[in-house]
């Protein structure tokens, strides 16, 4: 596959992933940006691969949980965080539209690579084994980043029900 | 409470610019690639540090710099990695570069241990990692870091004609790549061949690291202000240094031909544990010895011929 058709083929999914892990559309923009030039330049090697795809979008989520975005992502968690504090109170609770509000804002205040982890679980549909290989670590701290995100917001989740419970 | 998580995931991507901004980008910054040196300015930082770092000797004075730009400079220590498929630290070397361009560099036997840990390990998982215990085992100021895969070191050596020295006729075991004695001139595939091979020599990673810097030293002896151009080129997008690095101002001290001097770290006791063999640091001989190398008091290395 060359490098253009990658780009026209993918770049949309590429966006979207980024976007759902950085939780920042421009920090995303800027990471996506970055890799694809990075990968343009060895893309002999990278096209010739079985799955190009997963490649990049490795080097998507090392780039987001690099160092050097430590800063960013921790801008974007604290703006979430002030968010989050909003939402349940503004919002009509049956509305599904302010659930998935709340939980997009829950999303975004986990651990950098646990929410990493949940969207290759829950939007990218990537087994185990590929989430091990996109963030370059064990299958085992693939499942205990997993559970703990999980843990985290279904805790939220649960005093959620309970405030609510107590106001209707 | 999973179905919530689909949706909220699938409402945040759902955020993302328009792709067809960022296809807009591409073009753009693909179409000033070409003249990257002049117009972008990430290119032309990446440019400078390929220049810089792989080899302080490839802006020659013709290209002249503003008269005294290199006054004032510090001495900056910059810590290079070559990093292998896995980002395992395959080559580490600490280099001191003075004001002038001169360069001390003393290369860390990557299966030294810090802590317990093997330094090839930490990049890997944060590169701030590897300069903390790099700092830690020689007690020198790491100011910033460079790194390169080393099958891309390979691209850079098919732009050169780069001549080493071998003691005796070798097949590597691993890639299969067999070395003639005496001089030869390597690139490509034989270049990293060589500049990987660890199998099959007499001392292992040890020789593995008088490999990289008679390289190092053939590159250098190599270099024309026309490859220098075309090195930068080749080099833009394969070296990865730390951000808060002006490498443009760094690289100005290059203005002429340089002095490199290189040695390489004694190491402790061999020790075998359960991740395999290592090497224990001494950190007060480390430092030592350190300070000495990067003040250019390295040893002569006299013959350059290497297993």
């Amino acid at each position: 596959m060359g490098f253009d058709e990658f780009v026209a083929d993918r770049l949309d999914r590429l966006l979207r992933y980024a976007t759902a892990i950085a939780c920042d559309k421009h920090l995303a923009q800027d990471i996506v940006q970055n890799v694809l030039m990075r990968a343009q330049s060895k893309w002999d090697r990278i096209g010739a691969m079985d799955a190009p795809y997963l490649y990049v979008k490795r080097m998507v989520t090392n780039d987001y949980l690099s160092w050097r975005r430590r800063k960013a992502a921790r801008e974007v968690a604290v703006e979430r965080s002030e968010l989050a504090r909003h939402v349940p109170s503004m919002a009509d609770p049956a509305d599904a539209h302010a659930e998935r509000e709340a939980m997009r804002a829950r999303i975004a205040v986990l651990p950098r690579k646990q929410r990493a982890a949940l969207v290759l679980r829950f939007y990218e549909d990537c087994s185990d084994a590929e989430i091990a290989q996109v963030l370059g670590c064990a299958e085992s701290t693939v499942r205990s980043q997993l559970s703990r995100a999980l843990q985290t917001l279904r805790a939220h989740e649960l005093a959620r029900s309970a405030t609510l419970g107590v106001h209707s | 409470m999973n179905d919530l998580i689909r949706q909220a995931i699938a409402a945040e991507a759902d955020e993302r610019v328009d792709p067809r901004t960022v296809m807009a980008d591409l073009h753009k910054a693909r179409k000033r690639k070409p003249l990257g040196m002049i117009i972008g300015v990430a290119a032309l930082t990446v440019a400078a540090a390929a220049a810089a770092v792989i080899v302080p000797t490839t802006i020659k004075k013709t290209e002249t710099a503003p008269v005294g730009a290199s006054l004032g400079q510090e001495a900056q220590n910059v810590l290079l990695v070559g990093l292998d498929d896995v980002n395992l630290g395959d080559a580490l070397v600490l280099a001191r570069f003075q004001a002038d361009g001169t360069a001390a560099l003393v290369s860390l036997p990557r299966d030294l241990l810090v802590d317990g840990v093997k330094i090839n390990t930490l990049f890997a998982q944060d590169p701030k990692k590897l300069t903390a215990a790099v700092e830690k085992l020689t007690g020198t100021k790491v100011d910033h870091y460079a790194a390169i895969q080393m099958r891309d070191v390979g691209r850079i050596a098919y732009l050169l004609n780069v001549e080493v020295c071998l003691r005796a006729a070798i097949t590597d075991p691993v890639s299969g790549v067999p070395f003639r004695a005496g001089k030869t001139t390597i690139s490509g595939d034989y270049a990293v061949a060589f500049l990987r091979q660890r199998q099959g020599l007499p001392n292992g990673d040890l020789d593995r690291i008088k490999r990289h810097q008679v390289f190092l030293a053939g590159v250098a002896s190599q270099l024309t202000k026309e490859r220098a151009v075309a090195l930068a080129h080749g080099a833009a997008g394969m070296i990865k240094i730390d951000q808060g690095w002006d490498v443009l101002a760094f690289a100005q001290r290059f203005t002429g031909p340089v002095k490199i001097s290189m040695s390489t770290l004694p190491v402790g006791t061999p020790v075998q544990n359960q991740n395999g063999f290592a090497y224990e640091a001494d950190p007060a001989k480390s430092k030592e010895f350190t300070d000495k190398a990067l003040a250019g008091k390295a040893a002569d290395p006299g013959d350059l011929c290497v297993n």
